[in-house]
């Protein structure tokens, strides 16, 4: 499948990048590593008039302590932070989703705020344009119902991201930087909850860096997939304990990952509840190779694992 | 048979690795032309619908589009590989009968044009109901998908040996169970790619394929044009696995679009229109009742089973059969009966697959396990009591020959520790054995047998012409090496000509695993012939007689007393003068009935010899999620002797991957006709990371007939493999599975129905 016709720029700088947005009069796409966002293209699901590459951008590349954080530049690769020693010494949750992102060598390409910014996904959904057409247009192609359940004025597609669920979990903030100024925001904040347009984002705003609290952490992601390389997550746990407390992060259902707080850790069943309230809350359909009433059981299942290896003594 | 061979048996690197693995090697997408133009294919977006009317006149217009073609440009001659099953005319103008079939297609001087060509195709269709359950389709009042077959039942295969019903009635434990299993993808490495060139009245194709002959013969009846001036060149080929034994509606459109625009066309298929649009493999349900004496011997078999046959006949009644005779040929059944339906849905055109058959063959094996559980048996002398011996006659009279399943059976069980693993299964960790015959060839008329014809070059090297066609298994290394020893001129200086068929004759492909077989004895006969010659007149001028003559790195000598010797090329010059150049011509043809029909008659020798094999699967299972881990995989073959052995591993451990492992990841997803998952993606072939440690073990049988005693080298683990993993999780559950593939969500059920029950 070749790509469409679509002119390049290459910004120097975010300013420069929201400058050429804005000359584009909103129809052009950001590009960062590409992994998620080439394939969209060549299916026709992403049709832009300009792509604007922000891999030149020096400043999107940092990994820094800065303030009490650790300052992650969007365009640092998965792979040199699943590599990075302060991470590696912080952020078990993280390390194991880096490492459970795609394979190593798109890690190497893939960047951590295009892993953020991917786009929910759907079998009836991503596919190509002849394919969508023979099948007729779903809800979140503009279609009247979604094709997957009969009627529904919704869409159910999955946000597959593997690290959002862990940055959550470590109380990750977002920077971003947009023709409306700079603004910082909980991770959590940035998703609507709507798959058809998953992230609260003003046209043209770039997420810029990830600023994750500097502190030590206990932590583990679970990831559930068919394959041990290359699948997205049917189902993502990232649970961190910072200071006491537990986060819980539940990904792959639905349009945005779901946070939990667990006060005491101590309490066996609270661990429960909060398993079985997530696997309640969780709502698959099918829409993924799995059936959706296993993932939905898988949810609670992958946070006790989840739970248990944080807690697990000598971790983190 | 002589064991001193100098090449035969060794472990060689195969003659074409170079090329592949620095990229050298051309294929077909790789091929370009003077002019040559870009063709795109306009598919169908409704699983049934009735073509009113298709006007290719507005994408004329479009600048730089050199043709346009549909069903209408065609003479509509229908392809079938048998008579009675000629339904599929690649480009129809009445219907069409699946989502992502060949409507219409353009060639234009690139890929945009083209694409933009497409979308000004106006094809006005009339949509009709559809369906797509095969149990659906054979019901009364069902869609009608094509008007000569009732109830949609493509084919009917009815096999009733011996009296099944009495001797069930007496069985002392009888048992019958259904098995589903998902359709897989071939997902060929390459995507189907041809390149067709029409000049001076004569059509040049390069595709990837499994047969040359057999896909000019088709090419030729349908464009109306003698045999000669159709011709399949040869081309490298990115994996077949049986997917591309048969004309591809590609093939047509291509050949079209050049004779209509005089300039070479080439069609690359996308990795969707690959999944969607070339042939895809059967989903099928089975059902097994088995009677069982109470010391284990099988009395009687009794199947049903279904394929879902897609929307044409395709190699129909053969892969109908095919199933039960893999399985057949490698037990004892005294009673006997078989019904294969093959029912046309609404869904993609399918093949015969390397792995055909596995909800048939894993659900028979998995069976066995379970009564022998029940009688206080071990299953690996269940095995050893039913497995045919040599000499034994199948149930539809196949002799079998050369015949090393037992070997086989107790090599994989003792390396496996099999016998008390079983026994004792530790918590969700199991071990499963699974075995199969393979018939080296089968009924394909007067294609069944090849021919080869060599020369000898005036400096010594040698050139070989044969039919043969390699898919990456290894064929054309393979006759290098036969010749090699025949002729006694190392590898590197035999050049072959292959699977080109205004150069080579008649051979039967590489999908009925023939051509070790048959295609490597006719090279051998042919260099047999040529050395015949060679040595006459080596030993008229060293002085010696015939017998005390041997060849080997290029010179012939005396066996006696080596110094005495010459160069074949002194002999091939010597040949020249007296007007008779070392030539060899040679032919196999294997013993087989043909009088057999897959359909009208089910009986007599299937083919000239079989292959045996049993794999062992160790499974460990996790109780939380229901996924499995395979951490080690045994398989053991029978291929006779080995030509080389470690081509013969990479075989074995493929087909690890492709049946093994599959069974626990691969599956076509489908919603109605719409297939969800045509990329590689969310169709799940097994990662490196996904792999076992693998044992691979060749057992030797030196087959009397094969070449140097060889047999097919790998297809039997193939068709074992998943069977061995349905097995070690029955072993590791004590629940028989009812679907494939078995993902986590499936194994999580079988836990669940586990504890129900206790």
């Amino acid at each position: 499948m070749i790509l469409p016709q679509f002119e390049y720029k290459r910004a120097r700088s975010v300013a420069d990048a929201v400058a050429l947005y804005k000359k584009e009069k909103g129809k052009a796409l950001y590009l960062a590593g590409g992994t998620d966002l080439i394939p969209l293209v060549k299916l026709r699901l992403r049709e832009p008039k300009a792509v604007i590459d922000l891999k030149g951008i020096e400043d999107l590349k940092i990994i820094a302590t800065r303030g009490g954080s650790l300052s992650v530049g969007a365009n640092a690769t998965l792979f040199d932070l699943k590599k990075d020693p302060v991470i590696a010494a912080h952020f078990p949750a993280l390390v194991e989703s880096l490492d459970a992102t795609a394979c190593e060598t798109l890690q190497m390409r893939g960047t951590l705020g295009g892993n953020i910014l991917q786009g929910a996904r759907c079998l009836e959904y991503n596919q190509s344009l002849e394919w969508r057409k023979a099948r007729g247009f779903c809800f979140k192609m503009g279609g009247k119902e979604c094709n997957v359940v009969k009627g529904a004025k919704v869409c159910f597609a999955n946000y597959c991201s593997d690290n959002a669920p862990s940055l959550i979990s470590l109380g990750a903030q977002v920077r971003l930087m947009g023709p409306g100024g700079e603004r910082t925001v909980k991770l959590e904040s940035l998703f609507t909850g709507d798959a058809r347009a998953p992230f609260a984002m003003e046209g043209g705003e770039v997420l810029t860096h990830i600023l994750v609290p500097l502190k030590k952490t206990k932590g583990a992601y679970e990831k559930l997939r068919v394959r041990e390389s290359m699948d997205y997550p049917l189902v993502g746990a990232a649970v961190s304990v910072i200071d006491g407390k537990v986060r819980i992060c539940v990904g792959g259902v639905g349009a945005a990952p779901r946070l939990y707080v667990l006060g005491d850790i101590r309490d066996a069943a609270s661990v429960r509840d909060v398993a079985e309230k997530a696997s309640a809350d969780a709502k698959p359909v099918a829409n993924a190779t799995l059936s959706p009433a296993y993932r939905k059981k898988m949810v609670g299942t992958l946070i006790k694992r989840a739970l248990k290896r944080a807690l697990a003594e000598g971790k983190g | 048979m002589k064991d001193d061979l100098n090449i035969v048996g060794k472990r060689v690197v195969r003659s074409d690795s170079l090329a592949k693995v620095t990229g050298e090697a051309r294929y077909t997408a790789d091929l370009t032309f003077p002019g040559m133009l870009v063709a795109k294919v306009l598919r169908s977006p409704y699983p049934h619908a009735k073509i009113v009317g298709i006007d290719v006149s507005k994408a004329l217009k479009v600048p730089g589009v050199k043709a346009a073609i549909s069903g209408f440009d065609s003479y509509g001659v229908k392809w079938g590989v048998f008579r009675y099953t000629q339904d599929h005319a690649m480009l129809h103008t009445d219907k069409v009968r699946y989502i992502g079939e060949d409507v219409a297609a353009v060639a234009a001087v690139d890929e945009e044009t083209a694409m933009e060509a497409l979308a000004r195709i106006k094809v006005d269709y009339e949509p009709l109901p559809a369906v797509y359950d095969p149990m659906e389709s054979m019901k009364d009042g069902a869609p009608q998908i094509h008007d000569q077959y009732k109830n949609n039942i493509n084919i009917h295969i009815h096999i009733d040996v011996g009296e099944v019903d009495r001797v069930m009635e007496k069985a002392y434990l009888v048992r019958e169970d259904t098995f589903k299993a998902a359709g897989e993808a071939y997902a060929m490495m390459e995507p189907y790619a041809v390149v067709a060139c029409f000049k001076s009245g004569y059509l040049d194709l390069y595709m990837p394929n499994a047969g040359p002959h057999v896909r000019a013969k088709a090419l030729s009846n349908m464009l109306r044009l003698p045999l000669n001036r159709v011709r399949i060149r040869h081309i490298n080929s990115g994996g077949a696995f049986g997917g591309r034994s048969e004309v591809a509606p590609g093939d047509l459109v291509a050949s079209l679009l050049t004779m209509k625009s005089g300039k070479p066309v080439k069609l690359v298929l996308s990795r969707e229109e690959n999944a969607t649009s070339s042939r895809q493999v059967h989903d099928m349900i089975a059902t097994v009742k088995t009677g069982m004496k109470k010391d284990g011997t099988i009395l009687a078999k009794d199947f049903r089973v279904i394929y879902d046959g897609g929307a044409y006949s395709s190699t129909g009644p053969i892969a109908t059969s095919i199933p039960f005779y893999v399985y057949e040929e490698c037990y004892r059944f005294p009673n006997v009966r078989y019904n294969g339906y093959r029912v046309f849905t609404n869904k993609g055109i399918r093949g015969m697959y390397g792995c055909h058959g596995r909800a048939f063959l894993a659900g028979n094996e998995a069976q066995m396990d379970m009564m022998a559980k029940e009688l206080g048996l071990d299953p690996v002398d269940v095995r050893l009591k039913n497995g045919l011996k040599p000499g034994e006659m199948t149930a539809t009279r196949s002799k079998i020959t050369s015949c090393g399943l037992k070997e086989t059976i107790v090599t994989a069980s003792e390396k496996t520790n099999f016998r008390k693993r079983w026994a004792k299964p530790s918590r969700l960790k199991g071990v499963g054995m699974g075995c199969v015959a393979i018939m080296c060839g089968f009924p394909m008329g007067f294609r069944s047998g090849s021919s080869c014809y060599v020369k000898i070059n005036d400096d010594g090297q040698v050139t070989l012409v044969t039919g043969l066609v390699d898919n990456g298994q290894g064929n054309e290394s393979m006759v290098v090496q036969v010749a090699s020893e025949v002729l006694g001129v190392p590898m590197r200086d035999i050049n072959l000509v292959n699977a080109d068929t205004e150069v080579t004759n008649l051979d039967p492909g590489a999908y009925s695993q023939a051509a070790a077989f048959v295609g490597a004895n006719a090279v051998r006969v042919a260099c047999e012939d040529a050395r015949g010659k060679i040595v006459a007149i080596a030993a008229e001028k060293l002085k010696v007689k015939v017998k005390d003559i041997g060849l080997k790195d290029g010179a012939a000598y005396s066996l006696k007393n080596p110094d005495k010797k010459m160069p074949i090329s002194w002999v091939v010059r010597e040949a020249f003068f007296r007007g008779e150049p070392i030539t060899g011509t040679g032919s196999f043809f294997p013993n087989i009935d043909f009088e057999r029909e897959w359909v009208t008659r089910p009986w007599g020798q299937m083919a000239g010899t079989f292959s045996f094999g049993t794999s062992v699967a160790e499974v460990n299972i996790d109780g939380e999620t229901g996924k499995i881990a395979m951490p080690r995989f045994t398989s053991a073959h029978d291929c006779g002797r080995a030509i080389n052995p470690m081509a013969v591993e990479g075989q074995m451990e493929g087909s690890i991957q492709q049946a093994g492992v599959a069974a626990i990841t691969e599956g076509n997803l489908w919603d109605k006709g719409y297939l969800l998952n045509p990329n590689l993606l969310e169709y799940k072939v097994p990662l490196a990371c996904d792999m076992p440690d693998m044992d691979t073990i060749i057992v030797s049988s030196r087959d009397p007939a094969g070449p140097f005693g060889a047999k097919e080298g790998g297809l039997t683990v193939r068709m074992n493999a998943y069977s061995a993993v349905a097995c070690a999780v029955a072993n590791a559950t004590g629940e028989l599975f009812s679907e494939l593939p078995l993902t986590p969500d499936r194994v999580m059920k079988m836990l669940e129905r586990k504890k129900g029950v206790k």
